[in-house]
């Protein structure tokens, strides 16, 4: 068992996703960083989607109410086991009465935003449409269908078992870097009414640096830059989105839909994020700035294929290690 | 599996086209160090932990081949500075092994006297890394 200490404001429990339920109106929620959740999971030998803590807000604090190994990745958060100090993107043991804090994060241009709190075996909560997420708008899956409160007791399906600990991975913001002009940035793949808006507008998407406001959350981000102008204005029909779509509303600064996005929407389409740089973008802090690298169909493809080989990389050297017998001092 | 000192030859011959010049080989059947004098390959006593400690109480070795790095990536400071007293089981340091940490950790207290490697350099391993005071 572990017993959350803190107010813990809007760390919700979060696994890769419920996929396969847009058609019933149903979004895909899921953890914002889904490597530093399968990179956490593979650490601890437990499957790549289990489902962990995802921390957006600090000091968070959990006490362990038995031993159980757990791994810290996503953003460093300076966090510590009682007083020792912990590595970030590291697996370490816990031991039952032992507090985990995390603090502010930290790591000046590697910033990140968000902490993933994996446990053994994963948070053991009942699987709802196929996923242990949180799903905020209907208020199902998680725990109880909602964010973690102070006082709340989750349970970890593996404490207590053995697991080596004590090593860690270099963090993908490391091994898979990617900015354009110094900023941090993501690919996208112009979208169905990209070709509606001024060519302008077209160029200054791609040559600008975009902010992420303070209204961004795990619904969208809200960015704010220089205004996209349509040739004409448009009046759509609602239709399905998906995680990742850049919809330009009629101020002109442009809304990306992230995890917990609703499954429709009505406004142009200017460009959508492509599912392998979800998890810089789930990153990004608020009033850090991005930029936008135009991609294609091959390219976005590509891309996946990068991070599953990182995955499936991290995959073999982590059991490789996991096996191996303890080393002699 | 045989006993491995009965390869004792077969692994010398190996290593005399190599510049390899300690070779160490445990199994569950029994362990086996080779050594090079001048151009000979000769067998050497087994050395246990408790020894290995007696000889050079002062050494963090590598604890596998890798890169070895004085602090953590995403961290500005390093982890041991020179001077520091650390104790026992405190990690002073990181090999990277391709996407992976390990740690390097101390086997007793002390107090930091040297880095003996420089920050990003790959390790053999048995490479001493840190050198000890002893308190």
């Amino acid at each position: 068992m572990i017993e959350v200490l803190s107010s813990a404001a809007l760390a919700t429990v979060q696994d890769l996703g419920r996929t396969g339920s847009l058609r019933w109106g149903v979004g895909t929620s899921g953890a914002m960083d889904n490597l530093a959740l399968a990179a956490g999971n593979l650490l601890l030998g437990n499957a790549l989607g289990a489902a962990a803590i995802e921390v957006p807000v600090f000091p968070f604090k959990v006490r362990f109410g038995e031993d159980c190994a757990f791994a810290l990745t996503g953003a460093d958060c300076a966090a510590r086991l009682d007083d020792q100090p912990l590595l970030p993107w590291w697996v370490h043991q816990a031991r039952a009465g032992q507090v985990l804090t995390l603090g502010l994060p930290q790591g000046g241009a590697q910033r990140g935003s968000r902490a993933m709190l994996c446990l053994a075996g994963g948070v053991d909560v009942p699987e709802v449409l196929g996923s242990r997420s949180t799903q905020l708008r209907g208020a199902f899956g998680g725990h109880e269908g909602r964010a973690l409160r102070r006082g709340d007791v989750l349970r970890a399906a593996g404490a207590g078992a053995a697991c080596k600990t004590g090593f860690g991975l270099v963090p993908p913001a490391l091994a898979l870097p990617l900015q354009q002009g110094g900023v941090p940035a993501v690919r996208v793949l112009p979208a169905a009414e990209y070709m509606g808006f001024e060519p302008a507008s077209r160029a200054a998407f791609w040559a600008g640096e975009w902010k992420i406001t303070s209204q961004s959350d795990r619904y969208g981000y809200r960015l704010e830059g220089e205004a996209l102008r349509p040739i004409a204005p448009m009046e759509l029909r609602s239709h399905g989105i998906v995680p990742g779509v850049i919809q330009v509303p009629h101020s002109g600064q442009p809304i990306i839909q992230m995890r917990d996005a609703q499954p429709s929407g009505g406004y142009p389409k200017f460009g959508t994020v492509i599912e392998a740089d979800m998890w810089r973008l789930g990153q990004a802090p608020i009033g850090s700035r991005v930029r936008f690298i135009e991609t294609n169909w091959e390219e976005a493809v590509a891309a996946l294929d990068e991070v599953r080989a990182w995955l499936d990389k991290v995959a073999r050297m982590v059991e490789l290690h996991r096996g191996a017998p303890a080393a002699r001092r | 599996m045989q006993d491995v000192a009965l390869q004792a030859s077969q692994f010398a011959a190996w290593l005399a086209d190599t510049d390899i010049g300690l070779f160490e080989l445990r199994t569950p059947h029994g362990s086996l160090r080779l050594g090079r004098q001048g151009d000979d390959i000769v067998v050497l006593p087994a050395c246990d932990a408790e020894e290995a400690a007696a000889v050079e109480p002062a050494v963090v070795r590598a604890p596998s081949v890798g890169v070895f790095l004085h602090g953590h990536p995403l961290a500005g400071a390093p982890l041991a500075r020179i001077g520091e007293h650390v104790p026992a089981g405190q990690t002073v340091g990181l090999l990277q092994i391709g996407p992976l940490f390990l740690p390097v950790v101390t086997a007793e207290a002390g107090e930091i006297a040297a880095m003996c490697v420089a920050h990003g350099l790959p390790v053999g391993y048995g490479t001493p890394l840190v050198e000890l005071h002893p308190l």
